[in-house]
């Protein structure tokens, strides 16, 4: 137990400097972002008041979605070259340890890519007249955050060894988490618009997010370890 | 060789059988069959659309079955025959999807609607391409039986649960309006042509999984020799 | 003690390793010899658990009587044509990594130690100096330095001399001696034999078997 939390310590401490060490991987997709919400807010240009609050969810989640793919797809970029990753599977790793210290790092880039796409989006989309941001925004995006980033996790493993990674990834990750996103979407909707409380909502659309991150983060950690024993 | 041979006949024999059933069980749905009171003769695409449904629904429970059996038991034969489930699969994915919009087009006015249904099947029909894609992209081998063994569990697993969210976004959105489910309280003979084709079309999907399971085995003995040959 | 009994492994349909036998006791260096193709480093590789082997038995005694459940915790694996390095990380930091994923504790001194063993404890080398702006000859010194640093009994080397230059191939025996006198055991592969030549060494012939 406590090697495994060593273990997962180093992956990610490793993980982050990597990251840290190449800005353009965390940026592009950012970059990504916000070049799509100017876009939409370009198309869109002045809403009817009532509209906004739909317009602003429906952009938010959209931009979101695809640019968090394109941070999933790369996470294991850093560990191909040099064959690290094969290395790695010849140490005594706890594959738990591994997966884990992968997702980790894919909440945290992804929350990077989160907040700035609400913020941002709220920005461009609302002019300011009512706020939309609130706390409980925030934790619908992070639940769903979690069952997109375990699925991210396992797909990049599976892809790998695929020469066709850049066409396969969307064509396999977008169905796979169709329901997380309409999960997310109804939830803010109904937090939103209808000024529904995550207890409410808990019951409904938000109780299927939260069965969704965990049935995904789950089938995730046990197919992780499938995946890296020796063939 | 003579077993081979013998073993070729029984398949042509077989597949031809199917076939007919199919053809018969086809007929019969599409020409002899009562017609329906609300929707005249346009419904009779039932009985090809809904066991084809069936079929590549089906497909997707095999390829978990079998996804399991190549991850647990590291059997090789197993994760031919999921291959081959999810090329038939796929198949059927696209029949369902094309008989359907063509019942779409009198019934409902148009050609496609997202429905709950719908789009629940043009998810799948991605998912087997991309299962397919992934399996050809990469290098044959255990590692490649293990990769899209992980990936046929998650498929199989989440098409009920696309099914069950797809539905609800639709029915909390909007009324159910003009889209008419096929009838609870269907005339028994109806049922029993329904219950014929379905059972055709699984027979001919069954059939399908066995002729590609053959030919899989086949490509691989044509890798094999070639791999002799060179050596000698 | 290092036990490998009625090993088979084949590609496909191709049999690599057929019915193969043989033991490494502490202290002994096997060197691995036979033509291109035969299969060393697939015997590498599934000694290192990248590869699955078909049939036959590995077994890894750590001290007469305890086999290891997973023998990976004292195993360490030199690829042939990759070091295992990450490009953008310098070299302390990569070193750190390894170490710290067989739970050793990385204490600064002793890596600069064997940087400095490697020619490699320059401050403008060590610290802030990505390693993919390495040459071949100082990444395979640093992937030398990991191996040495992992402190297991079992060392499987893959033409570990690759790109080395005299200097190098002395620290090289150097570290195998030490290796060697500390009841280590190593499995080579190299085209390179006489830097072998002073040691006493053990010769594995993979001869290759028509293959059938």
């Amino acid at each position: 137990m406590r090697k495994s939390l060593m273990q997962y310590r180093a992956l990610l401490v490793q993980s982050i400097h990597v990251e840290w060490a190449n800005a353009e991987r965390w940026l592009s997709p950012l970059l990504f972002a916000m070049t799509i919400l100017i876009l939409f807010a370009f198309a869109f240009g002045r809403v009817d008041e009532q509209f906004i609050p739909q317009l602003f969810i429906a952009a938010t989640y959209l931009t979101a979605f695809f640019s968090l793919q394109i941070a999933f797809s790369r996470v294991l970029e850093p560990d191909m070259q040099d064959r690290v990753f094969d290395q790695m599977r010849s140490y005594p790793i706890s594959p738990s340890a591994w997966f884990l210290s992968k997702f980790t790092l894919v909440l945290m880039l992804g929350v990077m890519i989160l907040v700035p796409t609400l913020l941002l989006s709220h920005l461009f989309l609302n002019e300011g007249r009512n706020n939309l941001l609130s706390g409980s925004l925030f934790v619908i995006a992070l639940i769903a955050l979690l069952g997109l980033g375990s699925v991210g996790v396992l797909l990049s493993t599976m892809m790998l060894r695929s020469n066709a990674k850049q066409i396969l990834y969307p064509l396999i990750y977008f169905p796979l988490t169709t329901p997380v996103l309409l999960a997310a979407v109804e939830s803010s909707r109904a937090h939103l618009v209808e000024g529904a409380s995550l207890e409410n909502l808990l019951s409904s659309w938000l109780g299927l997010l939260v069965i969704f991150g965990i049935m995904y983060f789950t089938l995730s950690l046990l197919l992780f370890g499938e995946l890296i024993k020796p063939d | 060789m003579s077993s081979d041979s013998r073993q070729d006949k029984r398949l042509l024999i077989s597949g031809i059988l199917a076939f007919a059933f199919l053809a018969v069980a086809w007929l019969w749905g599409l020409r002899f069959a009562p017609s329906e009171e609300h929707m005249g003769e346009v419904y009779r695409i039932i009985y090809v659309h809904v066991p084809s449904a069936f079929t590549a629904f089906s497909s997707a429970g095999l390829l978990l079955v079998l996804s399991l059996l190549t991850l647990l038991r590291r059997s090789e034969s197993a994760s031919l025959w999921a291959k081959a489930s999810a090329e038939v699969g796929l198949i059927f994915t696209i029949i369902t999807l094309a008989t359907g919009s063509i019942w779409g087009r009198p019934t409902w006015g148009v050609w496609w609607t997202w429905d709950a249904r719908l789009t629940t099947t043009l998810i799948l029909s991605l998912l087997y391409a991309g299962y397919l894609i992934l399996y050809s992209s990469l290098a044959p081998g255990p590692q490649r039986d293990r990769i899209v063994a992980a990936l046929g569990v998650i498929i199989a697993l989440d098409v009920p649960v696309i099914y069950k969210s797809v539905t609800w976004w639709r029915t909390l959105h909007q009324p159910p309006s003009i889209l008419r489910e096929g009838g609870s309280s269907m005339a028994p003979e109806m049922l029993a042509t329904l219950m014929l084709c379905l059972s055709a079309s699984l027979l001919v999907g069954a059939w399908m999984l066995w002729l590609r399971v053959t030919n899989l085995r086949l490509q691989q003995q044509i890798d094999a020799y070639s791999y002799q040959a060179q050596n000698d | 003690m290092l036990e490998i009994q009625e090993l088979n492994f084949h590609y496909q349909y191709r049999r690599i390793i057929r019915q193969l036998s043989f033991q490494v006791k502490p202290g002994e260096i096997l060197h691995i010899v036979g033509p291109n193709g035969c299969g060393k480093t697939t015997l590498m590789s599934i000694l290192a658990g990248l590869r699955r082997e078909h049939s036959g038995t590995i077994t890894l005694r750590q001290t007469e009587g305890h086999i290891l459940a997973d023998r990976r915790t004292q195993v360490e694996y030199l690829p042939a044509e990759a070091n295992a390095l990450f490009g953008k990380m310098d070299a302390m930091r990569n070193l750190q990594f390894w170490m710290e994923l067989r739970d050793h504790k990385p204490s600064v001194d002793a890596m600069r130690e064997e940087l400095a063993r490697w020619d490699l404890d320059h401050p403008l080398i060590r610290e802030n100096f990505p390693v993919e702006r390495f040459s071949t000859g100082m990444k395979r010194r640093l992937a030398l330095a990991r191996v040495n640093l992992a402190q297991v009994s079992c060392w499987l080397l893959d033409e570990p001399l690759y790109g080395l230059d005299s200097r190098g191939i002395a620290t090289f025996q150097d570290m195998l001696e030490k290796h060697q006198a500390g009841g280590g055991m190593a499995l080579i592969v190299s085209h390179d034999t006489a830097p072998l030549q002073k040691f006493a060494i053990q010769t594995l012939d993979m001869k290759q078997e028509p293959s059938r």
